[in-house]
């Protein structure tokens, strides 16, 4: 008697948990994927799926969501990961470095976006350093780029947020790392740049693999920091459209059919990267085990 | 050999530098802008260092105050307004150099100058005033705040409850489909929230719950429940099932073992749970946009207020006050930063 109910005190446990995914998980995400693809009269119809990939910022936002996220992360982990290597030593201070390098990371989105506005405006003090240092003449007008450009401008604010974290994460890694297999290499007459990619990388990988998901993930959601740089439009993102149609067109039962499917692609595309992202990971264990 | 130890120490304080400079710098910059006067945000080139007070020089000219600011980019005093209307200069002192004083402060101050030689006087510039005035102006930004706190209350009582059950179940017992749900907590950890947030707007409509905290915290429970699962599970599994035993043998009943002895250990890691859930709360701001427009939290509010006032300086106030709980609570858990990642070492 008592055997058996022990065998049922974890599904006991995990009852509260799984009716809670149930009630505000499962039951939202699949009426989202059923009203999507009806139209306002509630037959089936891909409408608005049609009407959403044919409007003139759909494949704009989809291509920036994509290259904003790409971007940003190879930019990030790269720079980060030279950045960790080149710091991988016990010295003073690595409390305060850490301190310093968490503070970026803490800024609330609406915050880092102020905050880079009070740069980036054409009497903010972007253009003030400039001057007083006589490097330019008259302000520079950062906040009518357009395009690529404007693109960019986002992916550095979300560099300079992630960037410091992401080195952390990666110089943690390094530092857990056992030092003896990099000196095993370099006795054997690897050079730092072979141990490096030979021995270091493979170990770390799946720290690295799980941050660049997490990032690229969080990446493909941005919306805030370009409204409140550049307003709505200007440079379009696939979760920006999102609040376009909540925020700015009045909510009618069209507009929310709007949103609603435009959050049901954003969720294939972020699926899709956690499928792959497990496939990965199976792979990477796959071969430590080997 | 020498040389080359040289030139990699070089290297190494040289990147420290840069990225502390690079962090460090904009957000001085930041900083500055939330205290400068609105005088001061027109001053080109601006001064790094905000004001903290005002040198002024009074005249009486034709029956006016001509009321003068030093500006040392010209190393004179510049004329800002001619006036005897004491009202028009309390509000001129206030809006433009935000300098707090009442008429008869002014009155009695200004009218020495109407003996003939000019008043030079210094006054101190109210370094909050952006802060309060980000208050004031802005529609419903005290019960802002007070939103945000409860949406975070809600979402980390929500999170705390159902998430450290199954943690406790995943780390104590082995049992049928445990791949699985480690699977599915990670799945929901990375579902993108503005996907659960916009279908649950017709649930919430139905329960009556649309723009309130309650329904806010609902949906950002969902990832938090997970988030909370993992953590507490690996602090279980940390929990030496043994200390556990011995108080059994010592006659304790389960739940009493659970209160005094499993619990308190765990306690840091709750701690930093709280922190995650209150941190999602109070960072988010599409959630809030789509389930809570009429309701405001915080965020939301400096959001929109970016985009109706041209006062940067009072934004920048604002963002401020939403920077301060949120660098103190990541700060509080640096130590499960790990956690964020996706490592699920203590």
């Amino acid at each position: 008697m008592k055997n058996k109910f022990k065998k049922w005190t974890p599904y006991f446990l995990l009852t509260p948990a799984l009716l809670y995914y149930l009630l505000f998980w499962i039951r939202p995400v699949f009426s989202a994927f059923i009203e999507s693809m009806t139209d306002l009269d509630g037959k089936f119809s891909l409408e608005f799926f049609i009407k959403v990939v044919q409007e003139p910022m759909f494949s704009t936002a989809f291509r920036n969501s994509l290259m904003f996220a790409l971007i940003s992360v190879i930019l990030q982990f790269s720079i980060a990961f030279m950045m960790a290597l080149l710091l991988n030593k016990k010295f003073k201070g690595v409390n305060l470095l850490l301190f310093i390098a968490l503070i970026p990371m803490a800024v609330p989105p609406a915050a880092v976006a102020i905050l880079w506005k009070t740069g980036f405006s054409t009497f903010g003090w972007i253009n003030n350093i400039l001057i007083t240092f006589n490097l330019i003449e008259a302000p520079i007008l950062w906040m009518t780029a357009k395009g690529f450009n404007a693109l960019l401008f986002l992916i550095l604010i979300d560099t300079w947020t992630v960037l410091p974290s992401v080195m952390i994460i990666l110089l943690a890694g390094l530092q857990n790392l056992n030092k003896e297999y990099e000196e095993a290499g370099l006795i054997f007459g690897a050079n730092k740049f072979q141990v490096t990619k030979d021995i270091v990388m493979p170990i770390l990988k799946p720290t690295i693999v799980t941050a660049i998901i997490l990032r690229m993930i969080a990446a493909i959601q941005i919306w805030m920091i370009s409204v409140m740089m550049f307003g709505y439009g200007r440079v379009p993102f696939l979760v920006e459209r999102i609040a376009y149609y909540t925020d700015v067109v009045p909510m009618l039962d069209e507009s929310y059919k709007m949103s609603l499917t435009y959050s049901v692609i954003v969720t294939i595309i972020v699926m899709l990267s956690v499928v792959l992202y497990l496939k990965v990971s199976k792979k990477n264990k796959e071969e430590v085990e080997i | 050999m020498k040389n080359k130890s040289i030139i990699t120490k070089t290297v190494f304080y040289l990147v420290i530098a840069t990225m502390v400079i690079a962090i460090l710098i904009p957000f001085f910059f930041f900083l500055s802008t939330s205290v400068y006067s609105e005088y001061e945000v027109y001053e080109f080139p601006r001064r790094f260092i905000p004001r903290t007070s005002f040198d002024l020089k009074i005249d009486w000219v034709d029956d006016k105050y001509d009321f003068a600011v030093f500006d040392d980019e010209i190393n004179d005093y510049e004329l800002l307004i001619q006036t005897d209307d004491l009202d028009k200069l309390r509000i001129f002192l206030k809006r433009n150099l935000s300098i707090q004083r009442t008429n008869e402060e002014i009155d009695r101050d200004f009218s020495v100058s109407k003996n003939g030689e000019p008043l030079l006087i210094t006054y101190k510039k109210d370094l909050l005033y952006n802060y309060k005035t980000f208050f004031s102006i802005t529609n419903n930004a005290g019960k802002a705040v007070l939103n945000s706190v409860i949406a975070a209350g809600f979402t980390i009582i929500i999170s705390l409850f159902f998430g450290s059950l199954a943690g406790y179940a995943m780390a104590r017992y082995k049992f049928k489909g445990r791949e699985r749900l480690s699977l599915l907590l990670l799945v929901v950890r990375m579902f993108p929230a503005v996907a659960v947030a916009i279908p649950m707007l017709v649930y919430l409509i139905k329960m009556n719950l649309d723009n309130t905290m309650i329904g806010l915290a609902i949906v950002y429970s969902v990832g938090n429940i997970a988030l909370t699962a993992w953590i507490t599970s690996s602090i279980f599994t940390g929990i030496n099932v043994e200390l556990e035993e011995a108080s059994y043998v010592f006659g304790a009943t389960k739940f009493k073992t659970f209160i005094k002895i499993t619990l308190p250990l765990a306690v840091p890691g709750l701690i930093a749970c709280s922190m995650y859930a209150f941190l999602a709360a109070w960072n988010d701001s599409i959630t809030a946009l789509i389930l809570s427009n009429n309701n405001p939290t915080l965020s939301l509010v400096i959001y929109k207020a970016i985009g109706s006032s041209s006062a940067i300086q009072l934004s920048a106030a604002g963002a401020v006050i939403l920077i301060m709980p949120a660098l103190v609570f990541t700060f509080i858990i640096k130590n499960y930063i790990n956690q964020l990642w996706g490592e699920v070492k203590l």
